[in-house]
């Protein structure tokens, strides 16, 4: 069943994920699906941008639950700090 | 299923506990920021772009959304848009503080101008026009001052002046950092710039939550390193405060006096006071929660984030406490060292090792150019630690940072 579901994940991120972040130069790469919890990580742009979060929660999970409706979660394994070329970058105000 | 509105600047370091903290509450998130979202297409709904230097047009925006799907909540993260926030939630009709009011915290003047009014222990002030003669307004000046933009956050072009020659050379430095590419400035923000009396003392930082007018404090920092100038660049916050119990009570009084002559009555203020022999006097409110990545020292109730605490109660929710956790907690914000471009952090794992460090997070990037104050807004990242003394922090925030180095070409 996770192998399954992870299929149908590549497939999606491959398909509407990261051509849509392309656009940032930025990628997203499924790391594994376990309990129906998507993890990942993203890399170019995505990675330690100001946005990231946004584009995880808002955008990247909230389409892959409206494809996949058993997912339960994703979660951003990602070493933003390492990011080398940050679409935003944040800024104390 | 309660809608929240985050209003979330892309150059904010507040996104991810924001966003977190509704991702526990399970509220239905939109996400606003000031530059279009890759996924805002497919998610009209939830990822909506505003101006939000254009409070009017970002509201009429909003009341689209909220025709589709009412709307419950709105929260501005950072002092970016806190005046965007209120003109939305006025549109809305949603309780929170009036655009009057948000808009005198913005303005340096104005909410100086208001706290005197009011007779709030503040620096003497004045403002001066930016196209005005320097030397002029230098020989009529009383030192030391402090000169300082109108509308820029986190100590942006803030210079201490100890002579009218140092006056020059600070007021021709902010009407150059004013023209600067990422500076965006209007209104009386591009043409004065406001002068104070410098004040001596200790600095302190109150946090607090406004709940129908009244003030709730969080916490009360201690700003243990010097800001004697000439600029006044943050380094460690640490809690509780040292000072006495009578002294933060007069704090805690001064802040709410202050909120009140300003008409704040909903949500975060994060305010900073000088003590010394006179007592607390205020050098700012603002209408925001703490910023960068400090708010992770602050622990409430069983488990609570400051954010939660700033969603519950813009979302009308129970708040179980607004008691902080018994230990010490502190941050210390990564100053820059020199101008540059960063090459490399090392020495992490050395800092992570000293006793009391919770984790130190680097948020430039390498190969990002370094801009120190006062052009500069920015840190290399944060240290965080707790402890049973606020004194045993500090020292572990300083070990943490003497164990790291900065490779700047």
């Amino acid at each position: 069943m996770s192998d399954e579901l992870k299929t149908k994940v590549q497939d999606l991120i491959d398909n509407m994920i990261n051509p849509a972040v392309a656009g940032h130069g930025g990628f997203v790469e499924l790391i594994d699906v376990q309990d129906n919890r998507v993890y990942l990580q993203m890399g170019g742009g995505c990675q330690g941008c100001g946005a990231a979060d946004i584009t995880l929660k808002a955008g990247i999970e909230r389409l892959l639950k409206e494809e996949l409706p058993e997912i339960i979660e994703v979660l951003d394994t990602t070493d933003h700090a390492s990011g080398a070329n940050p679409y935003y970058t944040a800024g104390k105000t | 299923m309660d809608r929240l509105l985050l209003l979330l600047p892309t150059t904010t370091y507040r996104t991810q506990a924001f966003v977190d903290a509704a991702t526990k509450l399970g509220v239905d998130l939109v996400c606003a920021a000031d530059r279009p979202n890759v996924f805002e297409a497919d998610a009209p709904d939830h990822l909506v772009t505003l101006d939000f230097n254009d409070p009017a047009a970002a509201a009429a925006r909003a009341a689209e959304l909220h025709r589709r799907a009412p709307i419950t909540a709105v929260v501005a993260v950072d002092d970016l848009t806190t005046v965007v926030a209120s003109t939305i939630a006025e549109r809305l009709r949603l309780p929170a503080n009036s655009v009057a009011a948000t808009t005198a915290a913005r303005n340096k003047h104005d909410l100086r101008c208001r706290l005197a009014a009011a007779g709030v222990p503040q620096p003497r002030f004045r403002t001066v026009p930016l196209d005005d003669d320097p030397g002029r307004a230098a020989a009529v000046t009383h030192y030391p001052s402090v000169l300082k933009p109108l509308t820029l956050s986190a100590s942006r072009g803030v210079i201490r002046a100890d002579s009218p020659v140092e006056f020059v050379v600070a007021f021709r430095r902010i009407a150059k950092l004013l023209q600067r590419e990422d500076v965006t400035v209007s209104g009386d923000g591009a043409r004065f710039l406001l002068v104070e009396d410098y004040v001596g003392g200790d600095e302190v930082a109150l946090e607090g939550l406004l709940m129908n007018g009244r003030l709730h404090t969080l916490a009360i920092f201690d700003k243990p390193d010097p800001l004697e100038g000439p600029f006044f660049e943050e380094t460690i916050y640490v809690t509780p405060s040292l000072l006495s119990p009578t002294m933060q009570e007069r704090i805690r009084a001064v802040t709410g006096h202050g909120c009140a002559a300003l008409g704040l009555t909903e949500g975060p203020i994060h305010a900073e006071l000088r003590v010394n022999e006179q007592g607390p006097l205020v050098l700012e409110i603002a209408a925001r929660s703490i910023g960068g990545l400090c708010s992770r020292t602050l622990v409430f109730g069983t488990g609570m984030s400051l954010e939660e605490v700033i969603l519950r109660h813009a979302l009308r929710w129970p708040i179980e406490s607004l008691t902080r956790e018994h230990r010490a907690a502190g941050v210390m914000m990564i100053p820059i060292p020199r101008p540059g471009r960063l090459g490399a952090v090392r020495g992490r794992e050395r800092a992570l090792a000293v006793p009391g460090i919770e984790d130190v997070v680097i948020t430039m990037h390498a190969g990002q150019e370094l801009v120190p104050l006062p052009e500069g807004y920015q840190y290399l990242g944060f240290i965080f630690a707790r402890g049973d003394r606020p004194e045993g922090v500090t020292q572990a925030l300083r070990d943490a940072h003497a164990a790291l180095t900065f490779e700047i070409d």
